[in-house]
């Protein structure tokens, strides 16, 4: 095993984000297909055969996955009113200033809208941009756009958490919904995941509301 | 915060996994050796990003695996040097403060880089830092008002700065029997710990500085 460049690129936490969200989506369309199998098996009545998941999520891979989802989807970050576009005109107009690439980075990272905020980030403040100071946070306030339904969200989101959960008979209320795959895609990548564990268990299902 | 690492490394795919299309499986096998786990002076590994190069996979003599040569790049946590960053605040104790960021627990805030001046407060568990105070000894801060004190709750999100990072490679020594009983296990240290600061204007709870913009800017 050879590391052979440590840094050899850096990523915005939208990036990961984006990337995480595929990648889970991913793992639990797989889940589903294996479970529906699993019980078309069971219900045609054949000896289980031995078959081994065709792909086996490693665990560490879904722990650091969902805690990463969860710490870059908190309301206190930026990165779920974030865009693909947003981002692409806040760099070209960032480019406008003077800023080195980590505070570009930082502030796409952390979208400042606060005068006290950009001030932690870029150095020299007040030498290098003193009267820019409002253009820069108006730029950012611009990328921003209004968090993906979360509020509308909840009810997907216990979807969601039902399928985490191993349990058939949650699962059989679910599966019409999730056939289609392309409704799947849609919420994985705009709904926030409020992956509790199996804190809501089958009663969560049966409040529609969550606080 | 997180950046991308190239690197190189060997893969055995069973044949049970031959039925799957080689970059998925070897894709697996690159998460469950890397994912959550410290490489050290790289970073905490997140997942991969993908596959840059794979060899030809080769059968060697003794075991039916295909071993395949890989180049892939991986995610990596490592926030660095003087980058701000928000986390939540998980403990606090007479040395300091402990920061999480939900997969990654060991951030600390040592004393020093506390803001000037605080004092930590045993009965709630909590520092607190008292601006505009001119007290310097703990003695005369624990002896402020309540109401003057800025507390630095658990739960709390902060904003700070990183200031520098340690990896640490300990290797489990073989276990010391000293008269047939055992020793107790030595506190081991964590691979990799994050040392960050939130001592300047703009830096700790966030709450602090919301909406406080204009006022502090006067006053720095």
């Amino acid at each position: 095993m050879e590391v052979l460049n440590q840094r050899s690129a850096l990523l915005s936490n939208f990036e990961v984000l984006t990337l995480l969200r595929e990648l889970e989506s991913d793992h639990l369309a797989r889940t589903k297909t294996a479970l529906r199998i699993k019980k078309e098996e069971e219900a045609a009545g054949l000896p289980p055969r031995h078959q081994a998941p065709p792909d086996d999520v490693c665990e560490n891979l879904r722990t650091v996955e969902v805690e990463a989802i969860q710490y870059l989807s908190a309301d206190y970050q930026p990165t779920s009113s974030q865009c693909p576009e947003g981002i692409a005109q806040l760099t070209r107009n960032l480019a406008q200033w003077d800023l080195t690439k980590a505070e570009k980075l930082q502030i796409v990272n952390l979208a400042p809208t606060e005068p006290v905020e950009l001030y932690v980030i870029v150095e020299e403040l007040e030498d290098r941009f003193g009267d820019k100071m409002d253009d820069i946070l108006s730029t950012v306030k611009a990328s921003l756009r209004e968090p993906a339904p979360a509020v509308n969200g909840t009810t997907n989101g216990e979807e969601h958490q039902q399928a985490m959960l191993v349990e058939h008979v949650v699962y059989s209320e679910y599966q019409e919904h999730y056939q289609d795959t392309n409704h799947w895609d849609y919420d994985a990548t705009e709904v926030v995941f409020d992956d509790t564990g199996e804190g809501a268990g089958i009663e969560g299902d049966l409040d529609v509301e969550e606080d | 915060m997180f950046q991308l690492s190239i690197i190189k490394d060997t893969v055995a795919v069973q044949p049970s996994q031959f039925g799957l299309p080689p970059e998925q499986a070897i894709t697996n096998d690159l998460n469950k050796k890397y994912a959550n786990r410290v490489l050290h002076d790289v970073g905490l590994c997140v997942c991969v990003f993908d596959l840059a190069e794979v060899g030809e996979g080769k059968v060697r003599y003794g075991d039916g695996c295909l071993w395949y040569k890989v180049i892939f790049r991986m995610v990596i946590f490592r926030p660095f040097a003087s980058e701000v960053i928000l986390a939540r605040v998980k403990s606090s104790d007479e040395d300091g403060v402990r920061l999480t960021v939900g997969f990654f627990d060991d951030i600390y805030v040592p004393l020093v880089y506390l803001p000037e001046p605080s004092a930590f407060d045993s009965k709630e568990r909590a520092h607190f830092w008292l601006p505009g105070s001119e007290a310097t000894s703990s003695h005369e801060l624990l002896d402020s008002a309540l109401t003057d004190r800025m507390y630095i709750d658990a739960g709390d999100v902060v904003r700070v700065r990183v200031e520098s990072d340690e990896f640490h490679d300990d290797e489990p020594g073989p276990p010391k029997a000293h008269e047939g009983v055992q020793q107790a296990r030595e506190h081991r240290r964590p691979p990799y710990t994050i040392v960050c600061s939130m001592s300047e204007q703009g830096l700790g709870p966030t709450s602090w500085w919301r909406n406080a913009g204009v006022e502090t800017m006067d006053e720095g």
